[in-house]
């Protein structure tokens, strides 16, 4: 069988971080604990798991070619959809030509790791993305809620790439620390000291010992380790049981982002790939319902610094009622102008989703760009019917035309930011602006384009989604 | 080359009623107190209309869709009777098929009725309407608000405006719209207000403030055209004829193709010359006594007052400011009050600018006559200033 090698990685966290501090000082009157220090990720209201994870796979694939993409697998506990696909959506995101083979993998938070292991030891020939996402609910009050993050990453597996595979194994233990039904949405922890002793004796002790064997290595050799950990403290005792010496970049994303479920091995494994040096070994976890472990040796390293970057830049918010009412758990009453209808029609999105989806415009025949595309082209040539050329708007470079802060209309995070922007290839749209907590966009700044979620209907339970106009930059995060 | 509707229709009669927060009237109530006015100052019977076009723009699930919202609340005969629909420029619109039914010789008397009611929403502004299904899928649900000020914000950067000057000037036109009505009985909002008051407001849409917005409103406006035949065998010795009813719609140019900067609204600009020409303006500065123009918000009658060919170009502040546009100005604008504060029932405003010039030509607009009118000009605006409808329509006497 021929070598696999982890060829790219993709991080993605959404702008907003949490102050933990400040957030358990407004539940301080409760007596219920929760982490206090560091800051978790908050997506904003127009994102989920498929947007992060969109995001995320927008910057593994960047620059590379698709052209030996053979499988695109999606990964999340916390998918929009129960029944839709969300793999297949990503091919209309990415563009990506739809007789790819798909996957959703879901079950537990390893299942992305799962999806790379499998990726990683198939025979088949071909390029995998693995893209997971996750925007989880939880109760107020509860200690998760601060703990946990929102977030996405993406790896691909190809024949050559910045790390080999060198060993692999599942363990698989029916070991309840958290789980959530349809019943129960947000999620319901056991005894946290239970977890650890358990987790550590039953599930990652003996994986650790049989991947490293598996790899030819001891547990003493390892670099770096990606561990997420179940309750805190947990990497401490396996550390000391099983005689790891590395540092574990999964509690640098716990601090900094808080716990990104599927996605945070993942996100775990692209800090490793930016700062380690060839011949490093990574022991990479995926924790959930037993275990998958992987070490995998640095080859070269990866270009960029996404991951770092992104943990390292966002708008920090220490108001808790914010927090609740992003999260799904405070439902305030917006008013009657929240009450607008929001029904998407099926047939329309089977006529228009893979170009909406994917922010597919076109050119006419006078060369002018426009979206989106039209039976008679906007250009002023004389207006005749005829075949696009099609134009992804989606990386396309652009600028701010107009812009202005809408106060009056609803939006479920004030205040709403649209105007036009003008891309440098003639196309010029009408959107929306996201990310803007920081500054609002002025006239004249370049802005990059976000895949977001464009509106909810929650009568029916649906989503749509569209591109927003993001500014390029995010500041730097103090602390 | 068409001839045009030059002097080929007269106004019998119009009626407008009390706009504003109407609690007491639904919109058959508001319908019927507008037509009753119009009817009885055409001196006409009922019986003599012989076809009717009702303009409502947003509402609806209020006044009802088709032609029979109109039909049931008049009891009209069985005419043709019809409803038309153009955003905040219905009420131009119902004018526009009504006269026209006259101008071809179709009929003799037709109806013209906008109305709108708005206030049982139960929030301010403009209700959020779908674009279309497609359309849905990728366009901003942007309030209107949000979309004139982005025109401010075009304005300023093209003609390097300070964004305090702009205020300031966006600030006086408020200013005279609340002065004017104040001497309108039948006005929305009488109030006079402060300068300070109105540049100090919470901001809605970046930069317009609270009071650089008109309100939203209950109201009916309604005219009764005929031939000038007609109306002199009505006794109508000088009629108010329609010299010019012009309206250009936006084809996507402006939003979706690279050259509008924004900072002005074409289609006002390309009705205006239509109209003129219509009308036989050489020199609308000159020619026209009085204007009422689509001031929805505080800039788009700034930037109307360019696109209108009323002043320079990036020399509107400068104009509004020196008083140009006030009732006691070289030519007045929103004379009873606009948009800001007459009132804004979006199916009815273009008439009501209709009734107001209507008035004024007929030396009958009481303490806000001017002396001299001869000759006046509406200006009704939908949509937004990168996606609109506009109409201009200028009013006379037979030559």
């Amino acid at each position: 069988m021929a070598e696999r090698y982890v060829k790219s990685v993709g991080a993605y966290l959404p702008i907003l971080r949490l102050e933990r501090q400040q957030a358990s000082a407004a539940m301080r009157w409760s007596g219920l604990a929760g982490p206090r220090t560091g800051r978790r990720s908050v997506a904003g209201w127009d994102e989920d798991a498929l947007t992060m994870a969109a995001e995320a796979a927008r910057q593994a694939l960047a620059g590379d070619t698709v052209d030996n993409l053979r499988c695109v697998t999606f990964a999340s506990t916390s998918a929009p959809f129960i029944e839709r696909q969300q793999s297949v959506l990503m091919l209309d995101v990415l563009q990506l030509d739809r007789s790819l083979s798909t996957l959703d993998v879901s079950g537990s938070r390893r299942c992305a790791v799962s999806a790379l292991a499998r990726a990683l030891t198939s025979g088949e020939a071909g390029d995998e993305l693995i893209v997971a996402g996750e925007r989880r609910r939880t109760a107020a009050g509860n200690p998760l809620e601060l703990a946990w993050g929102d977030g996405g990453a993406a790896a691909i597996v190809s024949e050559r790439g910045c790390a080999r595979l060198l060993g692999h194994h599942s363990r698989n233990v029916d070991l309840v620390d958290i789980y959530s039904s349809p019943e129960r949405p947000a999620p319901y922890q056991s005894e946290e000291r239970f977890i650890r002793d358990v987790a550590v004796s039953e599930v990652l002790a003996p994986a650790v010992a049989e991947v490293c064997a598996a790899a030819g290595i001891e547990p003493g050799e390892i670099d770096v380790a990606v561990v997420p950990e179940p309750v805190t403290g947990t990497y401490r005792v396996l550390k000391a049981k099983v005689g790891l010496k590395a540092a574990n970049l999964s509690e640098v994303v716990q601090a900094k982002s808080g716990d990104l479920g599927a996605a945070h091995a993942l996100f775990g494994l692209a800090l490793a790939l930016e700062s380690c040096a060839p011949g490093a070994k990574v022991l990479l976890v995926g924790f959930g319902s037993g275990c998958d472990a992987l070490v995998l040796e640095v080859a070269r390293p990866l270009a960029g610094q996404n991951a770092n970057a992104t943990l390292a830049t966002g708008v920090s918010f220490a108001d808790y009622v914010r927090f609740l009412s992003l999260t799904g758990s405070l439902d305030i009453d917006w008013g009657p102008r929240s009450e607008t209808e929001q029904k998407a029609s099926a047939s329309v999105l089977a006529r228009h989703g893979r170009d909406f989806t994917g922010f597919v415009g076109g050119r006419d025949a006078s060369g002018n760009v426009q979206f989106p595309k039209t039976p008679v082209p906007v250009s002023p040539e004389p207006g005749i019917r005829g075949a696009w050329q099609d134009v992804v708007l989606a990386d396309a470079p652009a600028k701010v035309l107009s812009i202005t802060t809408d106060r009056l209309n609803f939006t479920p995070d004030p205040p709403f930011h649209f105007g036009l922007v003008q891309f440098d290839n003639g196309a010029r749209v009408l959107m929306e602006f996201c990310d803007s907590q920081a500054r609002s966009p002025v006239v004249g700044d370049p802005v990059r384009m976000r895949f977001r979620v464009k509106s909810i209907d929650r009568k029916r339970g649906f989503r749509t989604y569209f591109w927003k106009a993001a500014p390029m930059t995010r500041p730097v995060l103090e602390g | 080359m068409a001839s045009g509707i030059r002097d080929r229709v007269v106004i019998a009669g119009m009626g407008c009623t009390l706009f504003g927060e109407r609690w007491d009237a639904g919109p058959d109530v508001l319908m019927v107190e507008a037509f009753e006015e119009a009817l009885a100052d055409a001196g006409l019977e009922r019986g003599q209309i012989e076809a009717a076009w009702l303009g409502s723009a947003l509402d609806d699930v209020n006044v009802g869709n088709s032609a029979l919202p109109l039909a049931f609340s008049l009891r009209l005969p069985p005419i043709p009777v019809t409803r038309v629909e153009n955003m905040c420029a219905t009420g131009t619109e119902a004018l526009r098929a009504a006269t026209y039914a006259v101008a071809s010789g179709a009929c003799d008397v037709a109806l013209a009725l906008g109305v709108e009611k708005l206030k049982d929403t139960g929030y301010g502004g403009l209700p959020l309407r779908t674009k279309g299904l497609a359309n849905d899928l990728w366009m901003p649900y942007g309030s209107a608000p949000g979309s004139f000020a982005q025109l401010a914000g075009a304005y300023a950067a093209r003609h390097r405006i300070k964004a305090e000057d702009l205020k300031r000037a966006m600030a006086h036109i408020s200013w005279k719209s609340h002065q004017n009505a104040a001497n309108n009985a039948k006005a929305h909002l009488r109030k006079e207000l402060t300068i300070d008051a109105i540049i100090n407001a919470p901001l809605i849409a970046d930069p317009l403030g609270l009071f650089d917005c008109c309100g939203v409103s209950d109201g009916a406006a309604c005219a009764i055209v005929t031939t000038p035949d007609i109306a002199r065998g009505l006794g109508k010795t000088n009629p108010v004829a329609i010299k010019a009813i012009q309206l250009s719609a936006s084809n996507g140019w402006e939003s979706q193709y690279g050259e509008w900067d924004g900072s002005y609204v074409r289609n006002t600009r390309e009705a205006a010359r239509r109209a003129y020409r219509e009308a036989g303006i050489a020199n609308p500065r000159t020619d026209l006594d009085i204007t009422e123009v689509h001031d929805c918000f505080s800039i788009t009658e700034l930037v109307t007052m360019e696109d209108l060919g009323l002043s320079d170009e990036g020399r509107a502040p400068i104009d509004v400011l020196d008083g140009a546009y006030d009732r006691s100005g070289r030519l007045p604008c929103q004379i009873d009050g606009g948009l800001k504060c007459f009132g804004h029932p979006v199916g009815a405003s273009g008439l009501r600018m209709a009734y107001e010039v209507y008035l004024q030509l007929l030396g009958r607009a009481g303490a806000r006559q001017r002396t001299k009118v001869d000759l006046g000009l509406t200006h009704n605006l939908g949509g937004a200033p990168y996606s609109s409808v506009a109409a201009v329509s200028v009013f006379g006497r037979l030559d």
